[in-house]
């Protein structure tokens, strides 16, 4: 089972293993909408339990990523970066770059045929390059998130807003409101501004195709657009895919490895003072 | 002179009970302490390594002082060292000026660096009323010279000692503290192997707490308190994680910010070994009490102390001495967590890090300041470090 406490939303799924393959036997995302984290989790997992028919005993390993504790029944916890390189190869055997964006940060990764991270490059504090901002935009704007994609699509003159901060560009949005400008204009500039952050860490990592997206943001048909207009401006013939399961790229790849690890440490037991012998490497 | 407790205390006691010590930075326990009996004296030691024993055979409580944190906020501090120098000078001095080492009656600075020398110069021209010494440790190991400069040291220590506590200290006395400490020592010794053996039943930031007690208590108390928790955790049913298992290096003078130890932690790595509070570790075998016990001590320092960067080679270089260690403790990796600005740790990065290329170990370096509030970085790196030993068994992906 894999489990990734977001800033917006916690994602699980239980998989069977299949030696790598992976096939999903439970998917769930259930957004916080500011319940208390820990209990969204508990719910979450009780829930994934109940779908599957399973035991607490009977999952073999589960893995935390993002928020890891919030999930103190884990048995590992694996870093964002490496379970959304899993979930890109899951989603994609020919992957070479990732791109995720989420609630709060956006990270770019360049990952080997084994899906380990070569290289990556992240946003830093501003959020301007996040989902999060993106959601506080659509309810200035008053529409519903799975709007904010088409909607941009029809976008005709995009209004060029603030590419440095999050506030100034929230107030750019504000102005352009009181402007009259349309909806699907304003979307379609703040999805460019985003998508030329994003491009600027694919840039920094030297981004090879294909490049998978994941994380909240890739099942937005308008960011991805612009993302594919902006490295088509700079030049860049790079194939993006998105997966209907992006958003649970991080729940899946901390599922796959904790299946991986699940088959290494079979022979050790559980608590049992060996499990430093525990050969590591290798992976998948 | 001991204040022992006879009370027994749940896991959650000991660990509430150390947390408690720890943010004692104005040493309400020490005014405690010594407000118990008439004429008692207590003296404060900075990093790494005094003979405790000797102090408090002289009736004097040693203290350990380890900076401010982050619970001191460095305002007077900053007017007495550039930027370039590290965080805990700074802390000491700020305590110092804000009344909060009130209750000690002197200060040690064991030469473990340029800076704390001239820390000693400094409480010199501020407190002159007050003892300081600066105990410049042998960095020879041969008995004829280092041990005899040693022994001169030792017994100008303890004259100074005798003149502030106004008492003789017979040879009796002294070796029963040495029993003391040996047994102290051998407490310690076994928290760190249990945490090496089982490390999910002893998170670091519980042995750290545990180790930084010793600093504020004395002795007897301290040894009560290290058995109450050995009694208590291995019935505390604590899940065992998939970490990897890492030995910490550099953090032997300014300490890390609990947030900082429970980050690793929450990274994915579970701290097999490492230098915290040498104090109760840098002596690696029991001193024998008998006759001549100063002498003892003098031969424990040459012979038994740990190697470690402010001590100059013996006859095993450092490196073999690390590696040896590794294998013993079966770490997977070595974390390098040192202050921003401390000599002694960074100039033995480069060696260490070398040997480990070789014999193929994976390595991750960052450091810190006492007062260093934000981890993500940090956490962003050890994470990266444990997923690619536990994944890969390889060196972690690099940030453009």
């Amino acid at each position: 089972m894999g489990i990734d406490p977001g800033a917006s939303s916690v994602k699980v799924v239980v998989m069977d293993y299949g030696g790598g393959e992976g096939e999903i036997l439970f998917r769930h995302v259930e957004r916080i909408r500011r319940r208390d984290p820990a209990k969204v989790v508990q719910e979450c997992y009780q829930r994934a339990l109940e779908a599957c028919g399973l035991g607490e005993d009977q999952i073999d390993y589960l893995a935390s990523t993002g928020d890891g504790d919030l999930v103190p029944f884990r048995r590992g916890h694996f870093y964002g970066m490496t379970t959304h390189a899993r979930g890109a190869k899951y989603f994609s055997s020919e992957v070479k770059s990732v791109l995720d964006v989420g609630a709060l940060h956006a990270r770019a990764m360049r990952v080997d045929e084994r899906s380990r991270v070569l290289q990556y490059q992240m946003t830093g504090q501003c959020a301007s390059g996040s989902g999060q901002f993106l959601e506080n935009i659509a309810r200035y704007l008053g529409v519903g998130l799975e709007e904010v994609g088409p909607l941009s699509l029809r976008a005709k003159k995009p209004e060029v807003v603030s590419t440095i901060c999050a506030v100034l560009a929230e107030t750019d949005v504000i102005n352009m409101v009181s402007r009259g400008i349309a909806t699907e204009d304003i979307l379609k500039g703040i999805h460019l501004s985003i998508a030329n952050r994003l491009a600027k860490l694919l840039r920094y990592i030297k981004a090879d195709s294909p490049l998978v997206v994941t994380g909240g943001l890739a099942k937005d048909a308008g960011l991805m657009q612009a993302i594919r207009e902006k490295m088509a401006e700079e030049g860049q013939q790079i194939q993006i895919l998105t997966h209907p399961d992006s958003i649970l790229a991080g729940a899946i790849g901390a599922a796959l490895w904790a299946g991986f690890r699940h088959e290494q440490l079979v022979p050790f037991q559980l608590n049992a003072p060996n499990l430093g012998e525990v050969p590591h490497g290798a992976g998948a | 002179m001991s204040t022992s407790s006879n009370r027994s205390r749940t896991l959650e006691e000991v660990v509430q009970y150390c947390e408690s010590l720890y943010e004692d930075t104005k040493l309400q326990c020490v005014q405690r302490w010594k407000a118990a009996e008439a004429g008692r004296r207590a003296i404060g030691f900075m990093p790494v390594y005094v003979p405790r024993e000797l102090i408090y055979a002289a009736g004097v409580l040693p203290v350990g002082l380890m900076g401010g944190s982050d619970r001191v906020e460095i305002i007077k501090g900053d007017a007495y060292y550039q930027s370039y120098i590290c965080h805990i000078p700074r802390s000491t001095i700020e305590m110092a000026l804000s009344h909060y080492l009130d209750d000690l009656d002197g200060l040690l600075c064991p030469s473990i660096c340029d800076v704390i020398r001239n820390l000693s110069g400094m409480w010199k021209l501020l407190f002159p009323d007050r003892l300081c010494r600066y105990l410049d440790f042998p960095q020879n190991f041969t008995p004829e010279v280092g041990g005899a400069y040693y022994r001169r040291e030792l017994e100008e220590l303890l004259a100074d000692l005798e003149r502030l506590s106004g008492r003789k200290v017979s040879e009796g006395e002294l070796n029963r503290c040495i029993e003391l400490y040996n047994h102290n020592r051998e407490l310690v010794e076994q928290l760190y192997d249990l945490r090496a053996k089982q490390p999910w039943l002893v998170p670091t930031i519980e042995s750290y707490l545990l180790l930084r007690a010793g600093n504020l208590l004395p002795v007897e108390e301290h040894n009560e308190l290290l058995e109450n928790y050995l009694r208590e955790v291995p019935g505390s049913h604590r899940r065992q994680m998939d970490n990897i298992r890492v030995f910490l290096i550099g953090s032997f003078c300014e300490q890390p910010p609990l947030g900082l130890i429970r980050t690793l932690e929450k990274a994915g790595c579970y701290i097999v070994d490492d230098d915290f509070v040498l104090t109760s570790r840098w002596l690696t075998r029991p001193v024998e009490p008998g006759p001549d016990p100063l002498g003892r001590l003098c031969k424990a320092y040459l012979e038994t102390s740990t190697f470690h960067s402010s001590k100059y080679e013996g006859p095993q270089p450092k490196p073999k001495l690390l590696l040896e260690q590794i294998a013993r403790r079966r770490a997977d990796g070595v974390v390098f967590c040192a202050p921003s600005f401390c000599d002694p740790a960074l100039l033995d990065q480069p060696m260490y890090m070398r040997a480990l290329d070789e014999a193929g170990i994976a390595h991750t370096s960052f450091k810190y300041a006492e007062n260093t509030g934000q981890f993500q970085n940090i956490r962003e790196q050890v994470g990266t470090f444990s997923d690619s030993i536990k994944l890969w068994g390889a060196p972690s992906p690099v940030r453009t």
